[in-house]
């Protein structure tokens, strides 16, 4: 049965995270550096995450070298995906203050994801911002720019002009490539500030860029069925139904992405 | 032993709930479906802004987290309750309105069997409720 468990653990989607280079501990020291062999046993840590074997060799590396972000950020993943947000800040928090350029980014987009705690995104995102001059990246789940993710909070704590200015100005920088959702939330923001051309023009955006997403087409039906456009709604609210019973809907194995649409939402629509 | 793990607790738990195997209770997020409830998310959401009697309760602010086994016959058990501040540290919550939550949890009758290639696994699954001023604001995960 462990074995099987271990198969199953290996088959689940799982956050992916990146690995710090231990080598950068030899540089002017030895394999004999506590620091190297404390990032050795955090980023060979076994035994699947949360489990007592690799949570006990954080512990170990944490007590060969208390300066290891990595280990404090790794071991407080588990707590965070199971709902503990106690324990998963108090572990979050010591990895942000021993490297506050690698870590602000991760506890902003977790406070966004996992906590809906809107302003404390927004002050992790902004202070990261604040102390580097290259680009702050992207979220864990690569889903946005973390300038995306904080248009997102403002949008949540109800400043939604702020939140579209911030998109728009990510997707004019140069070298920014929209992602898959940047303009279906765009749309979606300047249909509820009732912006509806600009809208209608948003969400034909996203479909250009993804056209196998049923929330863009329900979306889009929605702006012709305020339109009065009939016949136009419902080919978009039909769209989107085949494509969500087809499984082409926004899903993240850990949360509700904003803006997701409901089958049952489109099916309301259906039925007028 | 897993971070999160519930052991049963007779004080608290009901004694006729099981679990398939005990050494092997997956996370919601195993399955990779996100919430696997009747209805979705939508669903979870209406119950509970539907059934939770607001009025009179204490205007508290934070995070009542109520994390459970939903077991291979899809029957709920061994709930255990976080309650925690805006600032992340622990807080009390009145106790009717935690209470309500509690109870509504435990009387939700939508969430699916974890099934991976035709087989049932119990699976732990958490509930965080977003209070602001005693009402209800946001449902998680």
């Amino acid at each position: 049965m462990r074995y099987l468990l271990i198969i199953l653990m290996l088959s689940f989607p799982t956050l992916t995270f990146s690995q710090p280079n231990c080598n950068f501990y030899k540089i002017d020291s030895t394999e004999n550096d506590p620091c190297y062999q404390a990032c050795l046993l955090a980023t060979e840590a076994e035994g699947g995450q949360g489990s007592r074997k690799s949570q006990g060799l954080f512990d170990k590396a944490i007590e060969l070298c208390p300066s290891l972000d990595y280990a404090y950020y790794e071991k407080s993943v588990p707590y965070l995906k199971r709902g503990d947000l106690i324990t998963w800040k108090k572990l979050i928090d010591k990895a942000v203050a021993l490297n506050p350029t690698g870590r602000l980014g991760y506890r902003g987009w977790c406070r966004y994801q996992f906590v809906k705690d809107y302003k404390g995104a927004i002050q992790d995102i902004e202070k990261l911002d604040s102390l580097v001059k290259y680009d702050i990246g992207y979220s864990q789940n690569g889903d946005y720019h973390l300038n995306i993710v904080k248009a997102l909070c403002y949008k949540a704590i109800g400043q939604k002009e702020k939140a579209i200015s911030i998109i728009e100005n990510q997707l004019q920088q140069d070298n920014y490539s929209p992602l898959p959702y940047d303009f279906l939330h765009l749309g979606v923001l300047k249909m509820e500030m009732g912006y509806t051309d600009e809208a209608l023009k948003d969400l034909q955006k996203s479909i250009q860029l993804n056209s196998y997403l049923a929330d863009s087409y329900y979306y889009l039906g929605l702006i012709y069925k305020k339109a009065g456009q009939y016949k136009s709604f419902k080919e978009n609210m039909e769209k989107a139904k085949a494509l969500y019973l087809k499984g082409y809907k926004r899903l993240d194995s850990y949360t509700e992405p904003l803006d997701k649409v409901y089958l049952a939402d489109i099916q309301a629509e259906l039925n007028g | 032993m897993q971070v999160g793990d519930i052991y049963f607790n007779s004080k608290i738990d009901d004694p006729d709930f099981k679990v398939c195997d005990d050494n092997n209770v997956l996370q919601y997020y195993n399955f990779g479906n996100g919430i696997q409830y009747e209805g979705e998310k939508l669903a979870i959401n209406k119950y509970f802004i539907g059934e939770l009697k607001s009025k009179g309760l204490k205007k508290d602010t934070g995070y009542i987290t109520i994390r459970f086994i939903v077991n291979c016959e899809g029957r709920l058990g061994r709930f255990r309750v976080q309650e925690m501040g805006n600032d992340f540290n622990e807080k009390e919550f009145s106790s009717d309105l935690k209470n309500q939550l509690l109870n509504l949890t435990k009387g939700m009758s939508g969430w699916m069997v974890g099934e991976h290639q035709g087989k049932s696994y119990d699976y732990y699954q958490y509930l965080t409720f977003k209070v602001e001023g005693g009402s209800l604001v946001e449902i998680m995960p």
